[in-house]
């Protein structure tokens, strides 16, 4: 069951579906380009510190086994 | 165990799934029955764990279980940050942290119900998510409830501090459900709409939003998104942040680059602190205008527990970097402008404590204000027994540094006042001394070595 204590907004709820197109259209071309740099070695560093989007599922995952 | 409504936290209504109080000095979270199948799940699953694992929500341990109510007590922050008082680098990482946990949430059938700034804060060097009833099950091919929310708290303050300076996310302060969607679109450049991104996440939504608002029968159509499509429009939020940058140039980006002193009285100010720091043996510090973080580092290694506060963004974010890259645990840096700290804010004006209430809960063993009582009483115009009874609020020990007339600084700060100079004859040590005095007791006083500066250190009445 799902409760929802606040609005969360029809015309944001709606909009995704059109976001999630482009979104996908950006990591699809993303992924290409990557190829692309990656084959002419021209990939730079990320300067940021804050790591990727994806949990380093190794230790999550040991814990799900034992 | 009390929990009687007065102790109930004052920010802690909104959500029926729980709520935190005090119990003397520890703050803990009731959980409601009508969350007691998402709370099981979510702890049986090992999904709470793996994302205390992995540093991303707060840890907490199992105080009580009854039919009626459970009860977890949560590890303690020592202080919680607001987003109207994060740097750039903050906000952003604030942001990517909750897009992470949302993204791991999906992929395990769940979601974030809410993607509230406020539930992320710092502790140990880095953003962490502190609202652990805020998840809840997925339910196949919906849309993610939060994400009106998450860009009105997080992506929309983003793109315009882009565009216009890490000042705007101050509107976070008056505006405490984040900047609503039609007044980013308005403060945007319209070039803006050339990016896909910004179209999509923002132009878009203000114009669906304002298109459906009128919808009070809530004759909700069936949005349907499937979770990979979810999933696409996280990552690629997550990218674009992670991209962004902010460009802006201040007064104190580089204050130690144009000091009016040299290298061999910098170093014998750092020893002249970390003489008088150490025998305090304080759990607790706090540098207010610590700028970068420079003297406070010098003994980082000696104090369990250090804040430092600026005006400037820039010298907080150098700060927060320097954290990242030293891998410090101890150092909380955040923005704060003493002429005018962070009020309480929200419902009856309590939802978001003052500064100064959490200062005063903090209850610092040191507090330093370095090169700073110039800027307060010259700048901002405020008598020195209006600044010490400032201090006097949350400080037991005070380390404060007066530069003397002489000071070059001083000078050409007194020279901008103009024909107005003579009004600020009192600014000279022995009238520093009388105001503080009032509120404070004198214990040490000395000249720094090579400079025209003062320090003091004063205990509270």
């Amino acid at each position: 069951m799902n409760f929802l204590y606040f609005d969360p907004g029809l015309g944001a709820m709606i909009v995704q579906a059109i976001v999630a197109v482009a979104a996908g259209v950006i990591l699809f071309s993303k992924n290409v380009m990557y190829k692309i740099k990656a084959f002419f070695g021209l990939l730079k560093e990320d300067e940021d510190t804050y790591d990727s989007i994806d949990i380093d599922e190794q230790d999550t995952d040991t814990h799900d086994k034992q | 165990m009390t929990n009687s409504n007065s102790n109930v936290h004052q920010a802690s209504f909104r959500d029926p799934s729980g709520y935190m109080f005090h119990d003397g000095g520890t703050l803990r979270r009731v959980i409601n029955p009508i969350y007691f199948p998402q709370y099981k799940k979510l702890t049986d699953s090992g999904f709470y764990e793996a994302l205390i694992k992995n540093e991303l929500l707060i840890p907490h341990t199992e105080t009580s279980v009854s039919e009626d109510t459970i009860i977890i007590t949560p590890e303690k922050i020592p202080f919680i940050t607001n987003p109207y008082e994060w740097s750039f680098n903050q906000f952003k990482h604030a942001a990517l942290h909750t897009l992470k946990i949302q993204k791991y949430a999906l992929s395990k059938g769940f979601i974030l119900k809410d993607a509230s700034a406020y539930n992320v804060t710092f502790y140990k060097g880095k953003p962490i998510f502190i609202d652990t009833l805020s998840f809840d099950f997925y339910e196949e091919d919906t849309p993610w409830r939060a994400y009106k929310q998450f860009i009105t708290h997080f992506f929309g303050p983003l793109v315009l501090a882009k565009y216009h300076g890490t000042e705007v996310f101050k509107m976070l302060q008056t505006h405490i459900d984040g900047i609503p969607v039609k007044l980013i679109a308005s403060m945007l450049p319209g070039k803006s709409k050339l990016s896909s991104t910004l179209y999509t996440n923002i132009h878009l939504l203000a114009k669906m939003e304002s298109k459906h608002s009128e919808d009070y029968k809530a004759e909700t159509k069936v949005a349907k998104l499937s979770k990979k499509a979810q999933s696409n429009i996280l990552e690629s939020l997550f990218d674009y942040i992670k991209k962004l940058d902010v460009k802006e140039a201040t007064e104190w980006g580089d204050y130690y680059a144009k000091t009016n002193y040299e290298t061999a009285a910098f170093e014998a100010k750092k020893e002249l602190i970390k003489s008088w720091v150490n025998p305090l043996r304080p759990q607790t510090l706090i540098d207010v205008g610590g700028n970068d973080g420079t003297f406070a580092r010098t003994v980082l290694d000696t104090v369990p527990h250090v804040i430092v506060t600026d005006i400037d963004s820039n010298a907080v974010d150098h700060n927060y970097k320097q954290i990242q890259q030293n891998n410090e645990v101890n150092m909380l840096p955040f923005v704060c402008d003493v002429l005018q700290p962070a009020p309480g804010i929200g419902f009856n004006n309590t939802e978001r404590n003052s500064l100064i209430e959490r200062l005063r809960d903090y209850a610092p063993d040191v507090t330093m204000a370095l090169a700073l009582i110039h800027h307060i009483t010259l700048s901002g115009n405020v008598p020195f027994e209006k600044s010490a009874e400032f201090f006097a609020k949350f400080s037991k020990n005070l380390i404060i540094e007066f530069p003397t007339r002489e000071d070059s600084w001083v000078q050409s700060l007194l020279v901008r006042k103009r024909e107005f100079i003579n009004h600020f004859d009192f600014y000279n040590e022995n009238e520093f001394e009388d105001g503080y005095k009032k509120y404070f007791q004198l214990e040490k006083k000395e000249t720094v070595a090579g400079t025209k500066r003062i320090l003091y250190l004063f205990k509270s009445k």
